[in-house]
């Protein structure tokens, strides 16, 4: 353990901060009023609503729903691009070029065409989720498989590994931190880009809620659930892929 | 009887590295391949091991002809300059890996591993990580990988150029150890006349690049051993001004 003094393992600094924010926010939802800035009590208030409706579970369970289902496919997708570009030399350059595009096209082309192709149906969002998570996880994923120690490689020719085994005992867990990594900072974008994404045409989902709140001037509730995405973030980051993350690095 | 026969091999890379070698090992030597630094005595190893191919020339193991790329039905273990093991995988199972092409099941695999893992000397540590041994202990179990597929030739490229130089006295007494132990034909590239003068029972001198070999000398006990080193240093030393003169390795 580090010898950091208590005060700021308990992350007084951070708590010091937060509370001048805090009166900051009192201060300035006196001023401004609850349309546009309601106080804390009032969110508070608001996500102790959500919780005792049921809500909360309700809308979080849709969202992250469509949220894996976006995003696993993402990571499927990702992981083939992955094979292929060890596979071949040809198919690392063309996935490299299509990535780049990807790469830049902005989540509102997404949203957009989702709903021309898919409609207001629970796909569309899903669909958009997919395209701006896989450029993401896919460029860590081939990064990762292009960093992989030719002398390993080596090694396992030498020694007669065929090429499944070359590339279960070899490149992947050597990608593995590079997957990892790619999936933590994908996730985090899917949840991002899924709420947004949510706005436009279903009726269920943290997004949906937050824009059905924002209509009928409930702004403490947009502000509750904003804290629930943030909730739903730092859970699944501590409990998911943090724990993943020393998992797989046990051998250090 | 031969195990391994050279006949005129040759490498060229742009320039010839390797002019033309030519020379036979019999099973069971232990063969010290000897030059400065640069007179492609590693790409000489790697040409014996089919890692690479040769511009020139043909090599037979038992009999058969090595191909850069082709599978061989002989086996050949190889033990490079870095350990090369899997960070991620236990002493054990990096051995156990080796020996699944060989179609064996998991507890024979498991037996071998243990068997020769013990046999260099890592009785105790076959489930550590190799992230958490020393540098001598990763090539005991480099060496171990390669005992345990049971070669037909065991290929060592400076396997001890990364150790200290306590730690190298006690491997080359460990290797001189698992050859009487095993009677494995064995082929030792190494920059070191000491080492070579100390391990090998059949040293072949490499001149300065395109190689050739310079000599080939029996090491038994009827020589004797300080003048054998002073000679052979003396010849080295010629060898390495030859390759300096001719430009940068």
């Amino acid at each position: 353990m580090s010898a950091r003094p208590w005060a700021a393992r308990l992350h007084l600094p951070t708590l010091g901060v937060a509370a001048l924010v805090l009166a900051a926010w009192v201060l300035l939802s006196w001023r401004y009023g609850a349309y546009v800035l309601p106080s804390p009590l009032q969110v508070v208030y608001g996500l102790g609503e959500v919780v005792r409706s049921g809500d909360i579970w309700r809308h979080t369970a849709a969202s992250l729903s469509r949220i894996l289902v976006g995003f696993g496919g993402a990571v499927v997708v990702a992981l083939l691009m992955g094979l292929g570009s060890f596979l071949s030399r040809t198919a690392r350059d063309v996935i490299h070029d299509f990535l780049a595009v990807l790469n830049s096209t902005s989540v509102f082309v997404w949203i957009v065409i989702s709903i021309i192709w898919f409609g207001l149906s629970n796909w569309a969002p899903i669909f958009t989720t997919f395209m701006i998570t896989l450029p993401v996880v896919a460029s860590n994923i081939v990064e990762g498989v292009a960093n992989v120690d030719r002398r390993l490689l080596e090694m396992g020719d030498v020694y007669r590994l065929g090429g499944g085994e070359k590339f279960r005992s070899i490149v992947i867990p050597s990608t593995l931190p590079y997957l990892v990594a790619g999936m933590k900072v994908g996730f985090g974008l899917a949840l991002k880009v899924s709420v947004v994404a949510e706005i436009f045409g279903v009726t269920s989902g943290i997004g949906y809620i937050m824009n059905y709140s924002r209509e009928i001037l409930a702004t403490h509730m947009v502000f509750a659930w904003a804290l629930v995405m943030i909730l739903v973030m730092t859970v699944t980051d501590k409990l998911v892929f943090d724990a993943l993350s020393r998992r797989m690095t046990r051998w250090r | 009887m031969t195990k391994l026969e050279v006949r005129g091999v040759g490498k060229d890379f742009l320039v010839p590295v390797i002019d033309s070698v030519s020379f036979t090992v019999d099973a069971g030597e232990f063969v010290c391949l000897l030059g400065p630094n640069g007179c492609g005595k590693t790409t000489l190893l790697r040409i014996l091991g089919g890692i690479e191919a040769a511009t020139r020339g043909t090599v037979l193991l038992d009999g058969k002809p090595v191909v850069a790329d082709v599978r061989h039905d002989r086996r050949v273990g190889v033990v490079f300059q870095e350990d090369r093991l899997l960070p991620w995988l236990s002493l054990r199972d990096n051995v156990m890996l080796v020996l699944k092409p060989l179609g064996t099941s998991v507890d024979q695999r498991r037996t071998k591993a243990e068997r020769y893992l013990g046999l260099a000397g890592l009785a105790g540590f076959e489930s550590y990580y190799p992230g958490r041994v020393s540098g001598g202990m990763r090539q005991r179990a480099a060496i171990a990988r390669a005992l345990a597929i049971e070669p037909d030739v065991l290929l060592m490229d400076e396997p001890f150029g990364a150790l200290d130089a306590q730690n190298r006295r006690i491997m080359q007494n460990e290797v001189r150890r698992i050859w009487r132990e095993t009677g494995r034909t064995i082929l030792f590239v190494t920059h070191s006349i000491e080492e070579a003068v100390a391990i090998g029972s059949t040293l072949i001198m490499l001149s300065a690049r395109p190689a050739r070999i310079r000599e080939l000398i029996r090491n038994d006990d009827r020589l004797e051993r300080a003048k054998l080193i002073d000679d052979l240093n003396t010849m080295i030393m010629e060898e390495v001004e030859r390759q300096q003169g001719a430009g940068p390795a």
